[in-house]
Parts: structure tokens; sequence; C-alpha cells
């Protein structure tokens, strides 16, 4: 990089233009007024303050009210407070709404609010998906908490180890609630990492190449990653083990061939990724913050990013530290133990890079810097004391005892809660057009800070003094009483009158706070050159990027090479008939087609209630109605994608492509449509070897496979059902080669003709199952023999309902030369579900015979 | 100092005193990087500095490099060489297979109390272990339900108790003393009430102790006793989950009683063995521990008084 200025002092940064048409589009991009407009909704703003608000909500809930009442409990020895039942649900509570309901809610709020003003875009790729992904958090949030109107509270913790909570030893409906409720919340959490994945590869302003991508984006790509690989076995997790509860299988049975263990393990893979999953972008809220507050560039970008991707690698190789202590070889510990101290090396990569920015720059001291300090502080504390429980033997005393309880506390207040109060200072002008107070501001944070070390810091001491955790009571002469009260008083004192300060600070700002104008912190990204409160569009003209820090760096902000200077100038003219964002080339971030995203559609909320309706048919037991809800979501999907005629011709679309160089698709974008189906299959993929592991996990288990009694599979009908997909997977291709030459009747015989094969397969493939000897109740042979063929064939049936409705359209003449990107894309998951078919019934039929 | 009185920071064994090593080896590492950290931190945003308008024009590229090859990486990575050279030194101070001449103790795990056997003493009881100083002990761990975790911080770390697999977990006392073994993985209702005393004496008292499990029950002699050993052994009474040896109650359902009136305590630790807690034990141990898979016998008073002079006989 050659020299480079300073950064000016605070002002407004270089001006966005605003043509005549600005009215036009933000009525374009706006949701239709009133009750209607809030269910069929799809505007980013409102998505994404929906979700931070309905985050905040559970963490008023769960965070703050159940932390109070153990606090108080615990204050004492011999307290009676409350009951062992009710302590129990207490923390469990506490755990899970944290875990899964709070600081997810509000990231994934954070990036579908900031990333299309961040990365200079209208919109993210798929505001349904979105919308959907909003419905089914706050359903499944909703699903869980109701398991308190019924006196269902979940009691088996946050981690709900087997057999513990399994229907041997919780045989009430408690653990159903937490099973299904989150696993409602957990893909909508999956639904906002794939949105949020192509909205910042693909979708970004035109000049904003990965190396000038801001690091928060950087931080929410990698965040989206790591959800859909660490949520996804949780969610084959969650199905066997609502399979044991449910439906009499035996994964977790170790009287049946089942394993107390797997659960474990497939718990952690998610469990300590999802740590890092709500570090990685606090993060990079704190890279955003610091260059601004200290008015110089972040030094270290390349590293940061290269740490951020690191800790996203290394996070998945470490969870088994949460297992040091069920008896694992040491060979195991060692390898998990140094595995878990590397990270130390980005995040002390990060720290660096942190505190060289503060060296070279000079402080602002306004309330987000204050909390990005307090932020440093407390996490380098949570991070030493994480190396240590890293360390085997010392692990081993600290495990399980209140140790561990003020390390990860340090860790997820210090590291992901201070970083969240610092966002919202720092970008609360920006989406309400007022600054909250800053007096308040400090007082919240000096209370938060006291409170959090008072609270949090004797933790460390009771728990080397040999407290464990998840305890209701203690007796009075262990001599922890001191190092209770302390913590108590710690939250009663100053966490909870900090908090407060927080909401009264939101409640009055909103009402009366200071006007803010677009730029009130002389921030150096995009967002700042919106007006504040934004357009519902975003942006008119789309900014041209030249810099890392357009805002201090460029003094015009859509001049670049001619011809996107005329290409952004001419898309904020036309057309103004459809929502039209432009797609990116992935690392140069030239414009590479111009696309129609998704306006408002009921479509989202009815998929969501269909998804919900599934899973509380299955907490009522009344299964008949899982197939209605079924039938829901599948009318719901195609209702969602049912093809609508261009609001233009092909001769105008062509008119534009010629005069720019840019495709234009109203129909749909085929680049998004390509990427989404690839984050699908990655997915469907995700969750297939998630169950392998299963079945070998529980194949290493038992010496004996099948067990006694039960004879290896037959492999003949097998055999041919393989051979017909694997035709099935050739002849799909022939029908794509079809449409590209124009030969329609071609076209609709080779997709009639994939189906029929699939179709054939798949009856000869179920048949031989559904007579199998044994069923999936009969040991941990069966259960994992039906549950993973049955995965695979729903995969199928997916793949043949996709074709068939293609088929429709086909005949309907809906696909041409131009428009068959559907077609493509629907014979990529036809490839996958070829491959998955092999994969998992090879598994099936030939691992009883490799032995 | 009261962190200095850490029961896992004052080890009375091989096992913890390692492990309270490496934390002290840890700690002060740990309180070397905060400080670095600390100063920088401090006089980075403090530190005064000319002028106060930041300066505009043009500003060579940041040279930060070595710092974050340094700071960033090479720190990092020599404090974990250490950390982690300390870590195998010190697992190979934990064994993991039962060394010879090595005392065997069968520990199995209940919702929530704890199985305790001598399989070459030929001893069964609940919620009590003895152990002599200076010798090896393998504690054969499992369960019999949900997973439990034994842990006695100054003796060693924890090790959990699954019901699928016998973990072995090996430790040693230097000094006689009393610990109270706690379960430390969370079982449910009452995981907090699911202690053992944990008892480290001389051989010569250990053996002393041995020999004093051993005999069955002897024949009550009191006629108070007689008959509350009949409401014991009688139909839905005590016997349909206790054993006592010498007698014909051999469930195993609950724990073990043949000598249960000199132990220490009552219901896993939960309350000391007097007389009067005993009472309150047996006519509803769900004052004192919600609950517990024990019912409230439906005796009359008479019949409770003679239960309680039978179970006193159990010495």
């Amino acid at each position: 990089m050659s020299a480079v200025a300073e950064p000016p002092p605070p002002g407004p940064g270089p001006k966005v233009e605003e043509p005549l048409t600005h009215e036009e589009l933000n009525a374009l991009f706006a949701d239709p007024p009133g009750l209607w407009g809030q269910l069929t909704g799809v505007q980013n703003d409102k998505l994404g303050a929906r979700l931070l608000f309905t985050g905040f909500f559970f963490l008023l809930l769960g965070g703050s009210v159940d932390s109070v009442v153990m606090r108080l409990q615990l204050a004492i020895a011999e307290n009676s407070l409350v009951s062992p039942e009710t302590y129990n649900e207490l923390f469990t509570n506490h755990g899970t709404v944290v875990m899964f309901l709070v600081i997810l809610p509000i990231f994934e709020g954070f990036a579908i609010l900031l990333l299309p003003l961040i990365l200079g875009t209208r919109e993210l790729p798929f505001p349904r998906l979105g919308a959907f992904s909003y419905w089914t958090v706050l359903f499944g949030g909703l699903l869980y908490y109701s398991s308190t109107l019924f006196q269902l509270v979940p009691d088996a913790g946050w981690f709900a180890y087997t057999p513990l909570s399994g229907p041997t030893y919780s045989p009430d409906l408690a653990l159903d609630f937490w099973v299904l409720g989150l696993g409602v919340a957990e893909v909508g959490a999956i639904a906002a990492a794939i949105e949020i994945i192509i909205g910042v590869l693909k979708m970004r302003a035109p000049g904003m190449t990965l190396s000038r991508l801001p690091i928060f984006a950087w931080a929410l790509l990698v965040f989206s990653f790591m959800i859909l690989f660490a949520f996804t076995p949780l969610i084959i997790g969650s199905l066997l083990l609502e399979l044991d509860r449910g439906f009499g299988t035996q994964f977790f049975n170790p009287a049946q061939g089942g394993s107390s263990l797997l659960w474990q393990h497939l718990f952690w893979i998610f469990g300590h990724p999802e740590v890092y999953i709500q570090f990685v972008p606090a993060s990079g809220v704190v890279s955003m913050i610091i260059p601004v507050f200290m008015r110089k560039r972040l030094v270290g970008y390349t590293w940061l990013v290269g740490a951020l991707v690191a800790i996203g690698f290394l996070s998945f190789g470490l969870w088994a530290h949460h297992m040091f202590a069920v008896g694992l070889p040491p060979l195991v510990l060692s390898f998990f133990a140094a595995a878990s101290m590397l990270i130390a090396v980005p995040a002390g990569v990060q720290f660096v890079g942190w505190l060289s920015t503060i060296w070279a720059g000079r402080a602002q001291w306004k309330t987000p810097l204050l909390f990005v300090v307090g932020f440093l502080v407390i996490f380098v504390i949570g991070g030493i004391t994480g190396v240590m429980v890293a360390a085997v033997p010392f692990d081993l005393q600290a495990h399980d005892s209140f140790f561990v309880v003020a390390h990860m506390h340090y860790v997820l207040i210090g590291g992901v809660a201070f970083p969240i109060f610092a966002g919202v200072y720092y970008w609360f002008p920006k989406f309400t057009g007022k600054m909250l107070d800053e007096r308040l501001g400090r007082w919240n944070f000096w209370l938060l800070f006291v409170g959090v070390n008072v609270t949090f810091f004797p933790m460390h001491i009771v728990g080397l003094l040999g407290m464990p955790r998840r305890v209701y009571t203690y007796s009075d002469d262990l001599g922890w009483g001191p190092y209770n009260l302390a913590s108590t008083i710690g939250v009663l004192a100053f966490i909870v009158p900090g908090i407060a300060v927080f909401i009264w600070n939101v409640l009055r700002s909103m009402r009366r706070g200071e006007r803010a104008g677009n730029n009130p912190w002389g921030g150096d990204t995009l967002e700042w050159a919106t007006s504040s409160p934004p357009a519902e569009h975003g942006w008119s003209v789309l900014p041209i990027v030249t810099s890392r820090h357009p805002m201090w760096d460029q003094t015009e902000l859509h001049k670049g090479d001619e011809r996107l200077e005329r290409f952004v100038q001419a898309l904020a003219q036309w057309p103004l008939r459809w929502r039209a964002a432009v797609i990116v080339g992935t690392a140069d971030a030239r414009p590479q087609e111009v696309f129609r995203v998704a306006h408002p559609s009921i479509w989202p909320l009815v998929a969501a209630c269909g998804v919900v309706l599934i899973f509380i048919a299955e907490l009522i037991k009344l299964r008949w109605i899982i197939a209605v809800a079924v039938v829901t979501v599948v009318v719901a999907l195609i209702g969602w994608n049912w093809p609508e005629d261009p609001p233009m011709s092909v001769e105008e679309e062509e008119a534009f492509e010629r005069e720019h160089g840019v495709a234009v698709n109203a129909g749909g974008s085929v680049v998004v449509a390509t990427w989404g189906m690839g984050l699908a299959i990655l997915f469907v993929g995700i969750a297939f070897s998630a169950l392998l592991l299963s079945y070998f996990y529980l194949r290493l288990e038992n010496p004996i496979w099948p067990p006694p009694g039960i004879d290896e599979p037959g492999l003949a009908r097998a055999a041919v059902a393989a051979a017909l997909l694997a035709v099935s997977g050739r002849v799909v291709y022939v029908a794509l080669r079809r449409v590209r030459i124009g030969d329609q009747t071609g076209f609709v015989m080779g997709l009639i003709g994939t189906l029929v094969l699939g179709l054939g397969a798949f009856l000869l493939q179920f048949r031989d199952i559904l007579t199998m000897e044994f069923g999936a109740t009969q040991h941990a042979y069966g259960s994992i023999f039906h549950t993973l063929a049955w995965f695979v064939g729903v995969v199928t049936v997916g793949g043949m309902v996709m074709l068939a409705t293609a088929a429709y359209w086909a005949v309907r003449g809906q696909y041409t030369v131009r428009r068959h990107a559907t077609v493509a894309n629907i014979a990529r998951f036809w490839t996958a579900a070829v491959v998955i078919w092999a994969a998992g019934f090879g598994t099936l039929y030939l691992g009883p015979y490799l032995t | 100092m009261t962190l200095l009185l850490a029961q896992a920071l004052d080890p009375e064994g091989p096992v913890a005193e390692s492990a309270a090593g490496l934390w002290w080896l840890m700690l002060a590492l740990g309180a070397g990087v905060f400080v670095i950290f600390a100063v920088f931190l401090g006089v980075g945003l403090f530190r005064a500095r000319p002028g106060d308008a930041p300066e505009a024009g043009p500003q060579p590229p940041d040279r930060f490099g070595p710092w974050l090859v340094g700071g960033g990486v090479a720190l990092p990575l020599v404090v974990i060489a250490i950390v982690f050279a300390a870590t195998v030194h010190a697992m190979r101070d934990v064994p993991t297979r039962a060394p010879a001449g090595a005392l065997v103790v069968e520990v199995v795990g209940h919702q929530w109390w704890w199985e305790v056997r001598y399989p070459a003493e030929g001893i069964t009881t609940a919620n009590e272990m003895h152990i002599p100083v200076g010798r090896s002990v393998a504690l054969q761990l499992t369960s019999a339900d949900v997973i439990h975790s034994f842990w006695v911080p100054a003796l060693g770390g924890k090790l959990d108790l699954l019901p699928d697999k016998v973990n072995t977990l090996v430790l040693e006392a230097d000094e006689p003393g009393r610990h109270l073994n706690r379960c430390a993985e969370f079982c449910g209702l009452q995981h907090t009430l699911m202690g053992m005393d944990v008892v480290a004496e001389r051989p010569d008292a250990f053996a002393a102790w041995v020999s004093s499990r051993q005999p069955a029950a002897a024949e009550p002699a009191a006629p108070d006793a007689l008959r509350g050993r009949d409401v014991f052994l009688g139909a839905g009474g005590c016997a349909s989950c206790h054993s006592v040896r010498g007698t014909s109650a051999t469930a195993t359902t609950g724990p073990e009683l043949t000598h249960v009136a000199s132990r220490a305590s009552l219901g896993a630790a939960a309350v000391p063995n007097t007389p009067d807690e005993l009472a309150r034990w047996v006519s509803d141990p769900h004052t004192i521990k919600r609950g517990v898979a024990m019912p409230a016998p439906e005796i009359s008073g008479e019949q409770l008084a003679d239960l309680l002079a039978y179970l006193g006989t159990l010495r």
C-alpha cells in the first residue's frame, strides 16, 4: 500500500447522491403498510431490527431474571429460596436461552440490518429467507418458552447429556420442549447463515473487492459458515435424541448397543464452535469500532482476517476439551489440549492488531470505545483462564466447577456482551437518527464493568475451593459463603442497575435523543454515507468503492471508471418497476448481474408455521398432524418460489445488457440461485456426514455388528436400486443439454425419465427396507440403519419433488434456452442425492460385511 | 491468602499436587501476559501525543509487522509450548491403569448415592470410602443409571462414571484426612446432595476399618430391635430395596445397610448420622432430600421406634 493520509476529523465525509427517483425507489422497497405488511414484510431493516429486539427480549427473560434468582439462592449457605427443581430449571433455562435465543438472533439482526449498508447494496439475496429465519427463531423461542405454561420446564442442563435427558430418566415432555423448540430456532439460524454468506460474497458495491471488505463483513462470513457446519450436526443430534424419546430408538441406550457419549460428541461438535460463533462477530464489531475512535486505520487488516478464518477452522478441532473427564485415552487428551491452546495464536494476532491500532491512534472517549476497552480487559482474562482449562490435569480439577463458570462468563460477557453494547451505542444513531446519551452510557459501562468483575472474579476462587457447578445450595462449613455473597452483590448492586440504565437510555433516546447526522462518529465505512435512518432501499445510486475506508479516503462516492459510473447512474433510473439489486464477482467486485430480489410474500410465514407445526405435532404426539404440516411446508415452498412473469420483455433486458455489459435477470438471479443450491447441498451433506459419523461411532462401540439375531442385509435389491439411481443421475444432464439447445421435447422426456428412474429406485429400495426383519427400536444397529436409510430417502424424495415441479413447468414451456437456471440447480441437487444414496446405502449394506 | 487454602491447590496426594504445580506455573505465565497487555493498552491509550488535531497529509505505511509476528504469533506460541510441555509432564503423573499393589475399589454411581465395593476384601458399602495413606488406590468407576463424576479436589482431578464403561481413576493420599467426594456431573434433581466421605487413614486404622466392615450383621439382642428387624424384613418393608448381610434382605436397589449405624452421614452426605437425623430420615427422607427414591414408610410410631432400634444395632 502506498502512502495514505490520516483520516480526517469527524465530519460527514463524501456525499451520497439522492436523485429524483429516490422516493420512488424508497416506496418500491418498502413493505406494505399495516398488519399485512408486518406478516409479509421482507425489508432488511425491519427484519434485522426485529431479530435484535427478539434477542434482547429473550436476554432479559432468560439471561437476567434467571441469573438474579440463582444468585439470590446462592447468596448465603443452605438457603431455601427456591426448590431444587426450580434451581435446576433456572440454570437449564439460563444456559439454553443465552446460547440459542439471545446472542445468535442479536448478531443475525446486526448482520441483516447492517450488511446492505456496509456492503453498499440495496438488499440481501433472499429477503424471503430472511423473513423465514425470523419467524422460525421467534416461533422456536416461543415454543421452547411455552413449556413454562405447562409446568414442564426442561431441567437437564443446557447440554442435556444422555442418558439423563433420555426417555428413562426424563420421562415427561419437558425435554421435548427443549429439543423441539430449539430445533425450530436452529432451522432459522441456518437459514439466516445462508442469506449472510451469499450476501457478503456476491452482493457488494462495485469495487469493494475482498481486500476492501469491511472486517465486520468478514467476521459475519466466518460466523455464517460456522453456523452451517456446527448447527447441522446439532440438528442431527437432536433428531436422534427425539427419536429415542418419542419413537423408542436406542441411540443413547447402553443396554441396547447405544452409547452415552455419542450425544456428547455430537453436542460439542456444535457446542464448542458455538462459543466462537458468538465471539467471531463480536470481534468483528471491535475491529470496526477501534479504528473509528482511535482515528487510525486498523493495523494488520489482512492478519486479522486470517485470524478470523483460522479461528473458524480451529474451533471445529477442539470439541473434546469439554470431555476431558469422560475417560478418553491420553493421546486423544493431548491432541485436544494442544488444539485448544493453539487458538491463542489467532487470538493473539487479533489482540496485537487492536493494541497496535490503539498505540498509533488517538482515543476519542465515547461510549463505544469504553465498551471496547472493557472488552479487551475482561476478555484477556477469560482467554488466559481458557489456556489454563486446556491443560488437562488442571482442567480435571477445574472442570464442572465454578472456575469454569467464571472463565466462561469472562469470555462471553467480556468477549461478546461488551462488543454487543459497543455495537448498539455505535450503530444506534444510524437506525434511529438519534444519539444515545453519553452520560448514561458512561454509567452503563462502569456499572457493568465493575459488576462483571465483582460477580465473576470470586467464582474462580470458590471453584478451586471445590464448589461444583449446578448445585442449588452448599453447607456453611465449606467456607464458600463470602465468595458467593460477593457474586450476588455484584449482580444486584452493579449489573442489574447497569442493564436498567441501558434500557432507560434506549427508551429515552428514542423519544428525545440528540439528532444524529449521517456520520456522527466520523466513521470510515459505507453505512455512514446514508441518511440516518436510512431509506428503505438504502442506496439510490450505488457507491463505487476504491478504498477500504471509503468515507475517509474518497472524496466522491459515485466516481470510478466511466463504464461503472454509467452503470450505477443507470440503475438509479431503471428499472423502477421491480426491486433491482446487483451481483458482483466474488474477488474483483465487478458487476456480473442485475437481478430481481423477492418482494413481500406471506409464504415465508406459512412455511415457518408449517415447520413449527411439525415440531408441535411431535411434541403432543399427534403424529398425523406431521403429515399435514409437511404438506403445508411443501406447498409454501412451491408458492414461495412460484415463477413470476418478468415485469418486462427479454428485449428490454437485452438492451440494458448491451448498454452496460452486465446480465439482467428480472426473473430471478442465476448466480444467487446457484449459490443457494450449493449451500443447500452443503447443508444436506453435513447432516448426512453427522449421521455417518454416528453410524461409525456406534459401530466402534459394538464389537458385534450386526448384533446377534440380525443377519447381514441382502445386496441384490439395493444394488439394482443404486444402479437405477445412478442412471437417472446421468439422464438429468441429458435433459439439461436438451433445453440448452432448445429441444423442448427431449428436455421434457429427459426430466420425466429421471423422475421415473428415481421413483423406481426409491420403491425398490424402500420395499427392501420396509420388509427388513428388524425395526428401528431393536438395538442401536436397527436404529441407525433405519434412520440413515430414511434420511437418504427424504433427500431423494425432496429431489423428486423438485424434478416433478420442474417437469410441470417444463410442460408449460417455462424454461427456455435463456432461462433454465432452475433446472441446472435441480440437476446439481439430484447429483448430490445420488452420491448420498451411494454412500449411505453403501455403508448400510456393505458395512456389516467389512469385519 | 485464602487462595492458598483452596482445596484443589492444597494437595494431599501426588495427583492433586501435579495439577496444583501446573496451576501455579500457568498463573505466573498468565499474570505476565496480562501485565504486558495492560502496559501496552494503558500507554497506548493515555500517553501524551504532540498536538491535538490529527495530522493531515501523507503518512508512511504501518510498521507493525514485527509486532504482529512477535506479539501475535511468537509470544502465544512460546507460552503455550511451555504450558503444553508442563501439561504432558503432569499428565504422566496421572496413571490411567492400576499400578501393581494398588487397592482396588469399585464405585458405582446411582441417582443420588455411591455404591462402594472392595472386591479383594469382600466389602460392599455405600456413601463411605476409606483408603490407606501411602498406597495407590485404583477406583473402578461406573454408573447404574446416568453419568456422574467422582471428585475429591484434595486428592486429584475428577473422572466420570459412565453407564457403559468402566473408567479407572488412580489416586493416592499422602496424609490422613477426611474429604468430601461430591458428584461433579449434573445427574438430576438431587445432584447437589450426592456426596460421600472419603477417609484417608494410616494402614493399621484402615485394616481395622476393613475388618469392622467384613462381618455380617449380628443377631440383635434387645426385644425392640428384634421387632424392628421384622419391620425391616416384612413385606413392603425396607428389605424391598436394601440389603443387610446375614439376613434375608438382599435387594440391591438402595444402599447396603449392614453397618449403617457406624457411618458418618446419611443420604449420601446429606446430613450427619445422628439418632435424630436418622429418625427424621427414616420417617420421611423427603424432608431432607426431596425426590429421593426412598418413600416415607407407612408404619406406626411404635414400629418406627423399633425400626430405629434395629438400625442402631447395625454397627
